[in-house]
């Protein structure tokens, strides 16, 4: 389903996020604000335990804020229909998660759903295509998803979130259970994604990636608030 | 043989020597049973007399609403049962766990009772309360087993299911493995029984009817209505709550908030 757009400037909007997991200790995000604008790259980094994931959590209704509003295209989130907006919003986590199943299947699970069942699936060829891109050449299609090493799920979970066109990428630590080699694919795939296809991206991290991206902005988030980077 | 041949209470007394061959097997093994088995006699023999005494009672007063307040405590007790096995604290599933129960075993004990028997009223205690008793003692167990897979299942595969939320699946659809799962779990036990009735084991209600001197093709006829309307309650009690409980799992979002 695609969201009517009626703030051409934001595409997100944060205002005044706070978050807890238990009413009485210290909330994990306090008095957040952040636009994100079409086509940006935005580097949230920080400290373990500063709210970096949390936040992203909160964009994709995995996690619902104490206090505060984000809007999506300029409607409140919490007003679209949460399978919508996260088809529209694409979290991939920092551990890449795969079901039993083969590679191929693992790509169209988004298309079994119901938001995903209108869209026009890739066929084979475009997947095989799609893999060379993602660093992922040869992989058989028929192949279990589960017997690819950590990285090259890090890369197929990726791929897999923008078969079905999301709007936006939350990354989530996408690097943090990689080696070094393959880190370096992951954010190669992350700076096409964004200069070339013009995805608009969320990363969460603790490493030194700095993406060689013109519309990159960075903030520091420690302890609940944005520093400045 | 048609007449019924009354157990004594010097009978009974004899049949109480395999107790004590338990007992003794408990003794010279040293397995530690002995308290458990005086404590298991002691409650078999005093629940069931007052079981009997109860029935007898009912039986004889034929009244409406003692036969409904009988059924509404022996779902009570099922309810404290599971409670029991399932040990969850963080999802509140006891009241529409026993509010399905309530309404789909009444519903099967009432349509095996008086549609398929033929009772005359339909809640005719001798056969409304047997009814209703073997159903929620089967019930019961594929609940507990349901409701206990249902939610170690979510909290394992946790991550999976928020994979699926992430890619745009419903919460319906990013459970659907384990909601299946979940009721496979409960229902197989008396699937498992239909397969195994009359070659495996001779079931307790069918061996009681003929050993109270019932012809053995209208035992078995009995013993089949049974063993559908097992199955038939248990697919309906668990499909009911696992529809409901699942739901609970996750919150106005469809976020998933059962944590670890």
């Amino acid at each position: 389903m695609s969201l009517p757009e009626t703030n051409m400037r934001s595409l997100l909007e944060i205002s005044d996020i706070s978050f807890g997991y238990d009413k009485g200790s210290k909330p994990v995000l306090e008095h957040l604000d952040l636009d994100v604008r079409r086509g940006e790259c935005i580097v949230i980094k920080g400290p373990s335990g500063g709210g970096k994931s949390t936040l992203l959590r909160l964009v994709c209704r995995l996690n619902i804020p104490l206090s505060g509003t984000i809007l999506f295209k300029g409607k409140n989130i919490a007003d679209i229909a949460p399978p919508a907006l996260r088809s529209a919003v694409s979290y991939v986590s920092q551990i890449p998660q795969m079901t039993d199943a083969s590679v191929r299947e693992s790509l169209l699970l988004p298309f079994s759903f119901e938001t995903g069942k209108g869209k026009p699936a890739p066929s084979d060829k475009q997947l095989e295509q799609m893999l060379d891109d993602f660093y992922l050449h040869g992989t058989n299609l028929d192949h279990s998803a589960l017997k690819l090493s950590v990285g090259q799920r890090q890369r197929l979970s990726i791929m897999r979130s923008i078969l079905t066109g999301p709007e936006m990428l939350l990354l989530d630590e996408p690097t943090s259970a990689l080696d070094t080699e393959s880190a370096n694919m992951v954010f190669s795939i992350i700076e096409r994604l964004n200069t070339e296809e013009g995805k608009t991206l969320m990363i969460v991290t603790h490493s030194d990636f700095q993406p060689s991206v013109p519309k990159a902005r960075n903030f520091i988030l420690r302890n609940g608030t944005f520093e400045q980077a | 043989m048609d007449r019924i041949i009354d157990i004594s209470l010097p009978q009974l007394l004899l049949a109480f020597i395999l107790i004590l061959t338990a007992q003794g097997a408990s003794f010279v093994y040293r397995l530690g049973l002995n308290r458990d088995i005086w404590i298991g006699t002691i409650r078999t023999v005093s629940q069931l007399f007052l079981m009997g005494y109860a029935l007898t009672f009912i039986f004889g007063a034929r009244n409406l609403w003692l036969t409904l307040g009988i059924f509404v405590v022996m779902v009570f007790s099922a309810i404290f049962i599971i409670r029991g096995r399932v040990k969850e604290k963080q999802i509140p599933y006891e009241i529409p766990t026993f509010l399905t129960m309530l309404s789909s075993y009444f519903l099967t004990a009432l349509f095996v009772s008086w549609v398929v028997i033929g009772t005359t009223p339909w809640w005719e205690p001798r056969y409304f309360i047997p009814t209703a008793g073997m159903v929620i003692g089967n019930s019961m167990s594929a609940l507990a087993i349901s409701i206990e897979r249902l939610f170690s299942q979510m909290r394992q595969q946790r991550d999976v299911v928020e994979m699926k939320l992430c890619l745009g699946a419903n919460y319906k659809e990013a459970s659907l493995d384990i909601f299946k799962g979940a009721v496979k779990a409960g229902m197989i036990p008396s699937i498992n029984a239909m397969m195994g009735v009359g070659l495996v084991f001779i079931p307790g209600m069918m061996s009681g009817q003929i050993l109270a001197g019932t012809d053995p093709l209208i035992a078995i006829r009995y013993q089949i209505v049974v063993m559908f309307m097992l199955v038939g309650s248990t697919a309906i009690s668990t499909i009911t709550v696992m529809h409901i409980i699942r739901r609970r799992c996750f919150g106005q979002s469809e976020e998933l908030i059962l944590t670890q």
